[in-house]
């Protein structure tokens, strides 16, 4: 259907629309209008991803010199898939509309894993070995040494894309990653290189978010992206953690021996070099001598997205001289890396700022804090100069470099934890430096800097106001979207005693209560005795998991709940998870019945669907902190309290519920589906705790449905479960939920959808 | 690990030997009868020897080398001293050419007496920097620390004074003993909770680094269901003593807008539109245009 967004035509793919997909093109709308931030919030399963598709691209072609590109960044590789499917679907109604052949280029970009179709480099297992692979077939000067030597092995795909590829670019239309491999294939082009070349150029990138958080890889991909894109970040509820993790550094014992080994080549291959090609070595010493004005030049010309590992003053200055030379960047490097060896010789836990250490290494080996600052840039320089072959396997001396950099640049937001062996196994030493960024805002800076509109959106983002807080952006529209639901749906409920009037709860000091144990074992065997086909469980931890296992099976719990569904339990190996969850499919699916005992953070509250008869019930078993002891988190708490005015409380409870949230919307993955959120915690019912579930789950709790004992759970559980059970057709959603083009351009419909957006 | 000499010979030695060798603080190495001093030997700080070695070396050409960034006329020749000075240090460290090294470092400080001394004090701007860092953080530290101490005392304060009031009134009160320590009890679960929020209030500093209020959003919670009689609208009459005011949305058939700024795009992201302004400029100058005295 043709729709009118504010003004503006865009094409929906679909017969019918729901009200708040209206409403939240409207929303977007005026995001992109005013060029700014924006945070929506809409409930998973009511068709955001189309939403966005239709709307941005709607928005491309009509102001074509406004907005010139969509950067869509998804968290799995299966979630990118499913939005290119979207596209495709999207661009085919246009063509049909419109009668016109598509312009437009949309393609997705993953990893070389996932695009090679070099016959041997393919068959590699891990990630890391395929890059490291292709690398050593690919680098420029293994090419150019193929020129001398016609033996050496190079990849076929990516000689005949250097040579033919690059002039021809690739003819628009959509392209998934298997389209990108058939048509690598068809022409012998490396797919891999292809797309990257290509965003360049193309109206849609779809990618994962580390292509645009993670400094190292956001240098060589996104660094040369137009400024007038447009920046969406779906599933983004933890869009904080990903950017402190990839700003966060932690060097082992074992980091520190392969860097060793790594300077030691440097070494030999300065000496080599120096006896056969001095004068490789001198052109790379006058261009140090120059500075690096021409990072400097890019960037002023604003042709590069900003990188957080390569700061704004160096690029004022030239290399300082005590690291100009090759030899003495490689003494530097040794003194370095002896001190930080020197420094996991500790016996006790260590906590240091970034000034603190700065210091200390100035007293102990002489580093300033100007070369310090330079290192990064210095080591890549110098390996470029080298020629080495297999540049992952100086991924040890770069991640060493990288935290010289950042260190020296940020006296803020970070902190160095040195621990000399695990929690857990206080007798086993095994030295770690953390060097953990504390504030997320940092990775995300440059970001929200040189795009002209970033829009955060997921399922679960209450509550809204703290992204921006801890991201430090300014949004110009915040704004959470309910469900327009034609019955109810969803059902959730707060169960907070046993049937003997017994507290449930998972807070610390109840862990062991056996009380508590037996009664969450008897609120899942009555739920199984209930519940058709699947039921979800979610524990806080793997550990507590474990725990009320054991106790259940001696008790004799687990053996009746298996007279009504089979078990099935994730545990930390992502095959046998993968394995349980065929299973659990399986034995839903041919009407046994299952219940899939799982972890909240874990992988399958975080990427699993369950839709339908695979999830009729989540029970949330406690509340799922996170490890409040450890020494980073706590740091990190610290800084939010004094930086961003966050109370600790306030933040862990957030961090608590958004994975909640996430856990029990696992089970409602859109309008027509239905299933039981059931909360098994006394805690639930308090405000604070309520006030952070998302609206749309918030909505359905009344009074009723607090502090509820296990029988009257159950009881409500049957009533919920009888009503659902009767047939829905369309029909009844029409009008109400579902709207066709004429029923919602009336006043009426108008009106009421004007009132979907919850504005904060 | 043991110890380490500098500058003449570095051999290993544990410590019991160095002990032993030089009882009277100096003697000849065993192996090359080199004079030996016991003060030069050091404990090995770090794995690779070499590296102590060079940091030990380092220390003593900087003591000499010690120009600062603003002795020089241009960074970049600032940066040719820093890297001769690495260079010797290099050479040193390597034996290479140590005595022609040693040599020009003399001549160095013979040179250079003056300012030597004068920068001895001095510290490079970087490392000023990081004092004040530290300092910074150390405040920020004892003030904290500070602030938590007198707030704890203060509770306990308030505590004690609340347990003797209880007992003042126990002595003086008419009233059963139940109640007053059922109050008493209320009025501490009271206290307990008020300590609680105190303790959790940071001071708020509510200004976002771009000078925006945090917190100007409204509550989440969804707002309570009241059933009862529903209101209805009557729209709201107002007499104006004025011509009729056009709607809002008839102002743009009508022409009113013409000559009104038309609405920038930021301006309706926050749902202004130009009408607003227009319709509220015109509400003011129509009303009371035909007001007459009674």
């Amino acid at each position: 259907m043709k729709l009118n967004i504010d003004g503006l035509l865009v094409y929906f793919p679909y017969d019918y629309i729901y009200p708040e997909q209206y409403s939240y093109m409207l929303e977007l709308k005026r995001t992109l209008d005013a060029k700014g931030h924006g945070v929506l919030e809409m409930p998973s399963g009511t068709g955001k991803t189309i939403s966005l598709l239709s709307l941005i691209v709607a928005y491309q072609k009509a102001f074509p010199l406004e907005v010139t590109k969509l950067i869509y960044c998804s968290r799995t590789v299966p979630e990118i898939e499913k939005v290119v499917e979207e596209l495709r679907k999207l661009m085919e109604f246009y063509s049909k509309q419109t009668g016109e052949s598509n312009n437009f280029l949309a393609l997705a970009l993953s990893s070389r894993k996932n695009l090679c179709i070099h016959p041997e480099v393919s068959a590699l297992r891990f990630g890391k070995e395929v890059d490291g692979k292709c690398h050593s077939l690919t680098a420029s000067y293994i090419r150019a040494q193929r020129h001398a030597d016609p033996d050496q092995p190079v990849c076929r795909f990516y000689e005949e894309f250097d040579s033919v590829g690059r002039q021809v670019p690739l003819p628009a239309g959509i392209y998934n990653l298997d389209d990108l491999k058939d048509f690598g294939r068809r022409k012998g082009w490396c797919p891999y290189y292809l797309a990257r070349y290509s965003i360049l150029h193309a109206n849609i990138v779809v990618y994962s978010y580390h292509y645009l958080l993670d400094p190292k890889i956001a240098d060589l991909v996104s660094k040369e992206l137009a400024k007038k894109s447009v920046v969406v970040f779906d599933e983004a509820h933890n869009i904080d953690n990903v950017c402190i993790d990839s700003m966060s550094v932690n060097i082992t014992r074992r980091t520190l021996d392969r860097c060793q080994t790594n300077v030691d080549t440097l070494q030999n291959t300065i000496q080599n070099i120096k006896e056969t090609d001095a004068v490789k070595l001198k052109q790379e010493y006058r261009r140090l001598v120059e500075g690096l004005k021409e990072a400097n030049v890019a960037r002023e010309t604003d042709v590069y997205l900003a990188n957080p590992v390569l700061p704004d003053e160096i690029l004022q200055e030239a290399v300082p001289g005590t690291i100009r030379t090759a030899e003495h960047f490689v003494g530097f490097l040794r003194r370095f890396l002896e001190y930080l060896k020197s420094r996991l010789r500790v016996h006790h836990v260590v906590q240091e700022s970034t000034p603190q250490f700065l210091k200390d290494i100035f007293d102990k080996v002489c580093i300033d804090r100007k070369p310090l600052r330079f290192c990064a840039e210095r080591l890549q320089s110098l390996l470029r100069t080298l020629e080495i072959a297999d540049i992952a396997d100086f991924s040890a001396v770069t991640l060493i470099s990288n935290f010289a950099t950042l260190v020296s640049t940020y006296s803020q937001g970070f902190t160095i934890i040195i621990e000399p062996f695990e929690d857990r196994t206080p007798t086993i030493a095994n030295p770690v430096l953390h060097f953990s960024c504390m504030d997320p805002s940092i990775a995300i800076k440059p970001v929200f800097q040189r795009f002209q509109s970033v829009i955060i959106t997921s399922g679960t983002l209450s509550p809204l106001d703290i992204y921006p807080r801890i991201l430090d952006f300014r949004p110009v529209t915040m704004a959470s979207f309910t469900m327009t639901l034609a019955r109810t749906c969803l059902c959730p409920l707060i169960v907070g005693r046993g049937n003997d009037q017994v507290a449930l709860s998972s807070k610390f000091e109840t862990r062991e209560d056996f009380a508590v144990i037996r009664n969450y074992g008897n609120l899942l065997l009555e739920m199984s005795a209930v519940v058709p086909d699947g039921i979800v469980a979610f524990f806080t931890s793997y550990v507590y998991m474990e725990n009320i296992v054991a106790s259940w099976y001696e008790q004799g719990i687990l053996e009746n709940i298996q007279r009504n569904k089979l078990i099935f339990i994730e545990t930390p190996d992502a095959a046998e998870t993968s394995m349980a969850l065929e299973k659990y499919q399986e034995a839903c699916e041919n009407g046994r019945g299952a219940i899939l005992l799982s972890v909240a953070r874990g992988k399958v509250s975080e990427g699993i669907d369950f839709v339908h008869h695979f999830g009729r019930a989540v029970i949330m078993f406690g509340v799922p902190y996170v490890y409040t002891q450890s020494r980073i988190l706590k740091a990190r708490l610290e800084y939010l309290r004094d930086q961003f005015q966050i109370r600790e409380n306030d933040f862990l409870t957030f961090d608590a519920m958004r994975h909640a949230a996430q856990c029990v919307g696992r089970a409602i993955r859109g309008k027509t589906d239905y299933g039981l959120m059931i909360f098994a915690d006394k805690r639930y019912a308090r405000a604070d705790k309520r006030g952070k579930l998302p609206r749309w789950i918030q909505e359905h709790i009344n009074d009723g449905s607090l502090n509820l004992t296990v029988d009257e759970a159950v009881h409500l559980s049957k009533h919920f479960l009888r009503q659902m059970a009767q047939p829905f057709k369309q029909e009844d959603q029409l009008g109400l939920s579902l709207l066709t083009l004429e029923q919602l351009e009336s006043e009426e419909m108008l009106q009421k959808i004007a009132q979907i957006a919850h504005q904060t | 690990m043991g110890k380490i000499g500098a500058w003449s010979s570095e051999q290993d030695r544990c410590e019991n030997c160095v002990e032993m060798l030089f009882v009277r603080g100096s003697g000849n190495c065993v192996q090359c009868d080199t004079p030996l001093r016991k003060s030069n030997f050091r404990v090995q700080l770090f794995e690779d020897p070499t590296v102590d070695k060079e940091v030990e070396i380092r220390k003593k050409v900087l003591k000499i080398y010690n120009k600062r960034d603003f002795d020089f006329p241009s960074l970049r020749e600032y940066n040719d001293y820093l890297e001769q000075v690495e260079d010797m240090v290099y050479n040193l460290t390597n034996n290479i050419d140590v005595e022609n090294t040693k040599l020009r470092m003399e001549q160095y400080q013979r040179e250079n007496r003056d300012l030597i001394q004068r920068n001895k004090v001095k510290l490079t701007r970087e490392q000023e920097e990081l004092e004040e860092l530290l300092l910074l953080e150390q405040q920020g530290n004892e003030q904290r620390r500070l602030e938590l101490l007198q707030e704890e005392k203060r509770q306990l304060q308030v505590k004690r004074k609340n347990k003797q009031a209880l007992l003042d009134e126990l002595e003086q009160s008419k009233l059963p003993a139940t109640l007053l320590l059922a109050q008493h009890k209320v009025r501490a679960a009271q206290l307990e909770t008020q300590i609680e929020q105190q303790k959790q209030a940071v001071k708020p500093t509510n200004l976002f680094s771009t000078g925006i209020h945090m917190r100007q959003t409204v509550s989440l919670q969804p707002a309570p269901k009241i059933e009862e009689v529903l209101y209805h609208y009557m729209p709201l009459q107002v007499e104006t003593y004025g011509p009729p005011v056009p709607e809002l949305d008839q102002l743009g058939r009508l022409g009113y807008l013409n000559h009104v700024r038309a609405a920038l795009p930021q301006d309706t992201a926050g749902g202004y539109t130009s009408a607003l302004a227009c319709h509220r400029a015109v509400q003011d100058a129509f009303s009371g245009m035909f007001f007459m005295k009674r």
